[in-house]
């Protein structure tokens, strides 16, 4: 069997698949001139990996230390989503990855979240248009659906099969209405929403919880966490009871 | 400002922490693929700082795609090759670079001294696939990545790199 220098140079790189090992191995075994070539090819290898590898026992220099330190990052404002965590992304090295294609700074305040940022690059990157919300002047405002069942679902009245449930009505401490919400569509998504004006800005946003079924948008879905945690900041005593809600909603959701 | 937001953003900055001891344990590896590519440790280690500065400006870009050194790796092959023509318009106006000054390594054996002069005098595109797969232990298909070359492409600088350092070993070994 002839081994070309390609196959060769694989072999000694551990590049070969093990058939392909063997075949080149069978080969030296039976062939000295193909053994020597082996040999010269591993003794470079090996030569010119001890020629630089002095350098890892040299001490860094420090201001190669410094810089690692302290050379500017961008700053948190500025992050784009998919990338803010490095443990995390690590952890889920084979999950799904995000690339963003737009500036992350339009989104302002909301844009610092981890969580929503790799729902937001989802919908911007892949399906702007079936998109529940949208961006206004820095933030994230209901759309289609969404902002449809915020304004007219009761959280009594509504019913069980449909896209949007809502599940807690609250005024907030700034005295704006709020509202939680699950979508069952979009592979569920869980949020917290507010009354500005005659618009439903998100205030929080995450991957609604699946029940044990595995499905989203029932009224029992847990909210994740982050939606409670924006939930517990903002309500200012009780949510609202049916009554409540329903005078909430005859007068528009208007803050009085 | 709500404090999820609070949290996140603690969260980011504690992953931009993160992100900046995983470079400054990269460091030495840095430097030693800085030797390979450059001809004297004064650039190797001004390459290394450009390097490091320009993968903090960027850390949001980064996507964890690929290990982090690929990454580094990537944004060093870019500089070098920035630096290079930087130095080819300067040389036009000044006087030519120096050459290599044979001072990679404090190594005295001579075999190593000789492969390492031989390296100087191959073009940067094959000391770079040289300096990931024979030095730093990449993978062709990860080496290829950080030159952003076709695997063949890679693997034929290799191929043309160990024959030219093979000559220079065979001449050490009457």
């Amino acid at each position: 069997m002839t081994i070309s220098d390609e196959i060769l140079m694989a072999y000694v790189d551990e590049e070969l698949d093990a058939p392909a090992r063997a075949a080149v191995e069978q080969a030296i075994a039976a062939d000295p001139e193909l053994a020597r070539r082996v040999a010269r090819q591993r003794a470079l290898r090996e030569t010119l990996r001890a020629a630089f590898d002095g350098v890892l026992r040299e001490p860094v220099p420090e201001r190669l230390v410094d810089a690692a330190r302290n050379s500017p990052a961008p700053s948190s404002a500025t992050r784009q989503p998919g990338v803010s965590d490095l443990a995390q992304a690590r952890a889920a090295q084979t999950a799904r990855r995000v690339r963003p294609r737009w500036s992350w700074s339009q989104w302002s305040a909301i844009a610092a979240s981890v969580a929503i940022g790799a729902i937001i690059a989802h919908f911007m990157v892949s399906s702007r248009d079936a998109a529940p919300f949208t961006e206004v002047d820095g933030k994230l405002v209901a759309r289609a659906e969404l902002a449809d069942a915020l304004t007219n679902h009761l959280a009594s009245t509504q019913a069980p099969d449909s896209e949007t449930r809502i599940g807690v009505s609250f005024r907030s401490r700034s005295g704006d209405f709020c509202r939680t919400f699950v979508t069952r569509a979009d592979r569920g998504l869980a949020g917290l929403a507010c009354r500005e004006g005659d618009q439903w800005t998100l205030e929080a946003l995450a991957r609604a919880q699946p029940e044990a079924g595995g499905t989203y948008g029932t009224a029992s879905s847990a909210l994740p966490g982050a939606v409670l945690q924006a939930l517990q900041e903002q309500i200012a005593g009780e949510p609202l009871d049916a009554d409540a809600e329903a005078a909430a909603k005859a007068n528009g959701w208007r803050a009085k | 400002m709500p404090s999820w937001i609070v949290h996140a953003t603690t969260e980011m900055s504690r992953a931009l922490e993160l992100f900046r001891d995983e470079i400054i344990e990269l460091l030495p590896r840095l430097r030693r693929f800085a030797r390979a590519i450059t001809r004297n440790p004064h650039d190797a280690d001004d390459l290394v700082q450009v390097t490091v500065e320009r993968a903090l400006r960027r850390f949001d870009q980064w996507q964890d795609e690929a290990r982090l050194e690929s990454w580094m790796f990537g944004i060093m092959r870019n500089a070098w090759i920035d630096e290079v023509r930087a130095r080819v318009r300067r040389d036009r106006v000044h006087a030519p670079a120096e050459a290599g000054e044979n001072v990679g390594t404090q190594s005295t054996d001579v075999e190593a001294i000789a492969l390492q002069s031989a390296l100087e005098q191959l073009p940067d595109e094959q000391r770079m696939a040289v300096g990931l797969v024979l030095i730093e232990g990449f993978s062709y298909k990860e080496a290829a990545a950080v030159l952003e070359v076709p695997i063949g492409t890679l693997t034929s600088r290799l191929a043309r790199a160990r024959d030219a350092l093979a000559v220079i070993l065979d001449e050490g070994q009457p």
